[in-house]
């Protein structure tokens, strides 16, 4: 299958700060990509640079056969972004705001006409569609957003960090727009900090930190390859009989790793408190990354 | 350039007239009562002082002034703290620049409004002073607008290439106290520039507003005007806006994608 996003060996300087050093990508037509790592691992950068949005300091890439920072004006109109900040347009109407933006793609008044309610429909804001913009809630703001990328019908999205900050009940409804989007046969590339959200949407997972890739694959392949299938977070005092092969010390209870759990489950005292699940990719996440905090 | 004004520069243009024109009354009345309130000031206040200027009555003789200092200092307020409110604060140019619209249509969008919003300043100047009795000649008057126009885009480019280079808004101040000033005070608004020494005469020809002011006063109060000397003030008009356009086109390619 071809692939819509290239590229190798990319590297981005800001003076003296090293914010990607060497990333390579490659995303087939599609499917879903999630770019998953700490704040200020490079995501937000790697991203802008794929829109042409920001020049590379090294490497090379092809998005929809074009390179980014000279991108002819019908490859650029097949490409829809979600922006980590909200950059709506605070003085314009929720209509507004994507029929502007109908005009910043292009479109004709009649296309713009056509699409605008449609989109209204699919991110569920046309009982809103003539309020302010600031006077909507953070969800709906995030789903004019991600309406607002979809006005020149793009065959390629990129999403960064679509749901951070909203509730639940919002996340699920992006969600499930997001797979529609799927089913469509669009290519998504999106970030976010939530683990369970990228192991519901993504195909395809690249764990990365410090402006390079740690590791890539299906969210089934990482777990398999960093973590066991098994977790058990003990409470401390420690019970001694235990094999205590694949730890992490939590501080005050200890997450063990195990591929069989009922031998240690057997092995457990009676008296001992912990809880346990399988593993998931918040285990990899945290193991790949470490624990200590990235915002000082 | 012709290139450049296109569908995609005019959504710049209309998403700001779409923003203006949601408070289009009390802009207007800015515009207006603005105008009334000098007009008072200088046709009954200084009028009463000085009664003629350049062999006319002073309140004709400060028209064209003040229709010069509206479009002036309409148009670079536009170009930089409405601007830059866009592009910082809002993060409106961010929003617009991940589609396919390129930076130089969202200049030339952001320049032709601005300069827009001198004309507005201007005309209602213009509209004021005609009803109050300041005009002598109202196709002097209509005349001088496609002047103002061209000068409004001058300082709109000037205002643009500002904001290409500012920080935060501090640097305004600056701004206003070193460009803005100067082409209130110097550039003839009130008195003929002859009268200041030859020092400040030379630094006065390198501000856009006094040629402006050098064309449409003679063809508001009808003196004279020689034709090569008109081409020079307008070629300067058009010399500066082509100028700054290019500085801010480069300044803000190397700031927003380097
Ligand atoms: N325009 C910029 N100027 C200077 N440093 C930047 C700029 N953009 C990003 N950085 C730095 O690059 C690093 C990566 O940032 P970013 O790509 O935003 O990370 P992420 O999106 O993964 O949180 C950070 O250290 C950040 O401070
Ligand atoms: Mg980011």
């Amino acid at each position: 299958m071809a692939s819509i996003i290239e590229a190798s060996g990319l590297k981005k300087t800001f003076g003296g700060i090293e914010a990607v050093r060497g990333i390579d990508l490659a995303i087939e037509s599609g499917r879903c990509v999630g770019l998953l790592g700490p704040n200020g691992a490079g995501k937000t950068t790697t991203m802008r640079m794929l829109m042409g949005l920001c020049r590379p300091s090294e490497g090379k890439i092809t998005v929809l056969g074009a390179t980014p920072t000279s991108m002819p004006r019908e490859v650029r109109a097949r490409i829809g972004l979600v922006p980590q900040e909200d950059n709506l347009d605070p003085d314009l109407t929720v209509r507004q705001n994507l029929e502007a933006f109908g005009r910043y793609y292009g479109l004709a008044t009649a296309d713009i006409d056509e699409r605008v309610p449609q989109l209204l429909d699919f991110m569920q804001l046309s009982q809103r569609a003539g309020a302010q913009v600031m006077h909507l809630s953070g969800g709906m703001k995030r789903r004019l957003v991600l309406a607002r990328a979809m006005i020149g019908n793009p065959d390629l999205v990129i999403l960064d960090e679509p749901t951070t900050g909203l509730d639940p009940q919002a996340r699920v409804m992006i969600w499930r727009q997001l797979l529609a989007l799927k089913r469509q046969g669009k290519t998504l590339l999106l970030t976010t900090h939530y683990m369970d959200e990228a192991e519901r949407l993504c195909d395809m997972i690249l764990m990365i930190d410090n402006g390079a890739v740690l590791d890539s694959g299906t969210p089934r392949d990482l777990i398999g390859r960093h973590v066991k299938a098994h977790v058990l977070e003990i409470d401390k005092p420690l019970p001694r009989e235990l094999p205590l092969a694949q730890t992490e010390d939590l501080g005050d209870s200890v997450l063990l790793f195990v591929d069989e759990v009922q031998s240690v489950l057997e092995a457990m005292p009676p008296e001992t408190v912990f809880n346990h699940r399988p593993a998931n990719l918040e285990d990899v996440f945290l193991r790949l990354t470490g624990r200590q905090l990235r915002e000082r | 350039m012709n290139t450049l004004i296109n569908r995609y520069a005019f959504a710049v243009w209309l998403r700001n007239f779409l923003t203006w024109q949601k408070m289009v009354w009390s802009s207007l009345a800015s515009n207006v009562v603005n105008p009334v309130i000098f007009l008072f000031a200088f046709g009954f206040g200084l009028g009463s002082v000085i009664e003629t200027m350049a062999g006319v009555p002073y309140l004709a003789f400060i028209v064209p002034g003040m229709m010069a200092y509206g479009a002036m200092f309409s148009s670079s307020f536009e170009a930089t703290v409405s601007a830059y409110a866009r592009f910082q604060m809002q993060r409106t140019w961010d929003a617009m620049l991940s589609t396919p619209l390129t930076l130089s249509e969202l200049l030339v969008g952001e320049l032709v409004w601005s300069a827009c919003k001198g004309m507005l300043s201007c005309t209602a100047v213009l509209v004021v002073a005609a009803i109050w009795g300041g005009v002598s000649s109202i196709a002097g008057g209509l005349l001088a607008l496609p002047v103002l126009m061209l000068a409004s885009l001058a300082f709109a480019g000037c205002g643009l290439a500002a904001t290409a280079f500012a920080r935060n808004w501090e640097f305004f101040s600056y701004f206003f106290t070193f460009w803005i000033t100067p082409m209130f005070m110097f550039s003839g608004v009130f008195f003929e520039i002859g009268r200041f020494p030859d020092f400040i005469q030379v630094f006065a020809w390198i501000l856009p507003m006094t040629h402006l002011v050098e064309v449409i006063r003679p063809l508001m109060i009808g003196l004279a005007l020689q034709p090569l000397d008109v081409l020079i003030h307008l070629g300067y008009l058009a010399a500066v806006t082509v100028v700054s356009f290019i500085v801010a086109l480069y300044r803000l390619r190397r700031r927003l994608f380097d």
